[in-house]
């Protein structure tokens, strides 16, 4: 069976034709970029639907943006969104069909709807805290706490942004003389690559991490507020497992990114994050200035209690002492008064055997035998009490109550 | 007389001395001898209070 050849070109047309004339609308599509280029004023992007579970492509395009409308579009998307259109976006596209003879099919973007992929971006950031919260880590930089003596800081930033001048002046610009020391490891801070380039830096920091006290990490102003490579699973789980504390200063104003969420603490500026850190070291001196203070003032009252103890006691002495004075005093009295007494009984009893001996001397006194008539005789002053002690012509002595004679032995 | 001897010491021979006395263990001839010892340990004794007196009351003024 023979049927109508076609030219290719004739074919072509014929489905350009068929597709003119069935699909004449303008129509809303929801995909994913998954290419994104401009070339002279143009954009030149590729569709993808990706299975949800499988995440396996079940539809792809090709989709351009003439630069008539890009010049429209893009600065809309990008005041809403503040983002610029990438890879892997979601995107609410308004399009027709078009279907060239010799380029093939293409849809046309005549608009795009930036509150879609602000929608989608935040629904991905939910997904992505609900994750962290089950995986436990969402909270684990707030049990951290800055060390007291925090000033070996970690810095992560850009080489290019001012961030970084801006923090070690503040640091080292301080009204109280404090030191600090920063290291800087160098970071992509925005664009494609923050998420790789942060976590790189940070696993350097973790193999001489004894060596600081804390990370931070900042971003200049002047950069652009994609804050898109701050919000990535892999970026938010390296950050929260972290072993030291990580204070982020990468500046917006919109939404806290999930890196702000999940670090230890967030503030907007790198000269915010300098004074956070000054502030807290001044916090530190504070607490042992007073802590000074009222040791000093303990220790201070402590010693008038003592004093005043010292004094009472100093009172009591000199009236116990006295006690004890007057308490010796009377005992050496007793004494003093007690020796006289004792001399003299003792003298009255020696005065009183005298007497008795006296007396008995008095009876043995030879005066009393002589005045009874006895007489002695004595021989050369001896008493003579034997006649044979005599001899002839021997001259003795009789004593008698009134005198004394002499007598030659015949 | 030593004016090194300990209060305790000297009333200690002052008791030895009336103990001796109350016993009539002295010799007359030692009596007005250790009378005077008596007397020199009991102004010793009494010097002693007064002079500890004089220096706790000058002690504690000066702290």
């Amino acid at each position: 069976m023979i049927t109508k050849r076609f030219s290719l070109f004739e074919l072509n047309r014929l489905v350009r034709e068929t597709l003119e004339c069935e699909m004449p609308n303008e129509y809303w599509v929801e995909a994913e970029l998954s290419e994104c280029r401009e070339s002279r004023g143009h954009c030149y992007m590729e569709l993808i639907e990706k299975d949800e579970k499988t995440a396996t492509p079940i539809a792809k395009a090709s989709a351009k943006c003439w630069a008539s409308k890009w010049m429209l579009v893009r600065p809309n998307f990008e005041r809403t969104t503040g983002l610029h259109l990438v890879a892997g976006m979601k995107v609410l596209l308004k399009v027709y069909p078009q279907f060239h003879e010799a380029f093939g099919f293409s849809w046309i973007v005549t608009d795009i709807d930036p509150t879609y992929t602000l929608g989608d971006m935040a629904r991905k950031r939910q997904e992505i805290i609900r994750q962290l919260k089950e995986e436990g880590v969402f909270d684990l930089q707030k049990e951290l706490s800055l060390p007291l003596f925090c000033q070996r800081i970690a810095v992560i930033s850009s080489e290019t942004a001012a961030g970084y001048g801006d923090f070690c002046n503040q640091l080292s610009d301080n009204p109280y003389g404090f030191q600090f020391q920063s290291w800087f490891f160098p970071a992509m801070m925005q664009g494609e690559g923050v998420e790789q380039s942060i976590i790189q830096a940070l696993n350097h920091i973790n193999a001489v991490c004894e060596d600081f006290d804390c990370v931070v990490i900042i971003r200049g102003g002047g950069a652009t507020s994609d804050m898109s490579g701050f919000d990535t699973l892999a970026l938010a789980e390296n950050v929260a497992n972290f072993p030291l504390p990580i204070i982020t200063g990468i500046g917006h104003e919109r939404d806290e990114s999930i890196l702000d969420m999940v670090s230890h603490t967030r503030v907007k500026t790198p000269t915010a994050a300098a004074a956070l850190l000054i502030d807290h070291l001044k916090q530190v001196l504070d607490t042992i200035n007073n802590s000074q203070n009222s040791i000093a003032r303990s220790v201070q009252q402590k010693l008038s209690t003592l004093k005043a103890q010292l004094s009472t006691v100093s009172e009591t002495i000199p009236r116990l002492f006295s006690i004890v004075k007057t308490r010796q005093e009377a005992r050496l009295d007793t004494l003093g008064q007690r020796i006289p007494m004792l001399i003299e009984r003792r003298l009255t009893n020696a005065c009183h055997h005298l007497e008795i001996i006296e007396e008995k001397v008095k009876s043995l006194d030879p005066q009393l035998l002589l005045k009874r008539g006895y007489s002695i005789t004595l021989h050369h002053g001896k008493t003579v009490r034997d006649p044979r002690q005599l001899h002839q012509g021997d001259e003795i002595e009789t004593r008698l109550e009134k005198g004394t004679l002499k007598s030659i032995i015949k | 007389m030593s004016k090194d001897i300990k209060y305790e010491a000297a009333y200690a021979e002052l008791q030895a001395i009336v103990r001796k006395m109350e016993n009539d263990e002295l010799d007359i001839d030692q009596m007005s001898e250790q009378l005077k010892r008596a007397q020199e340990l009991i102004k010793l004794c009494k010097d002693k209070l007064t002079k500890t007196d004089e220096e706790i009351k000058k002690i504690l003024a000066n702290s």
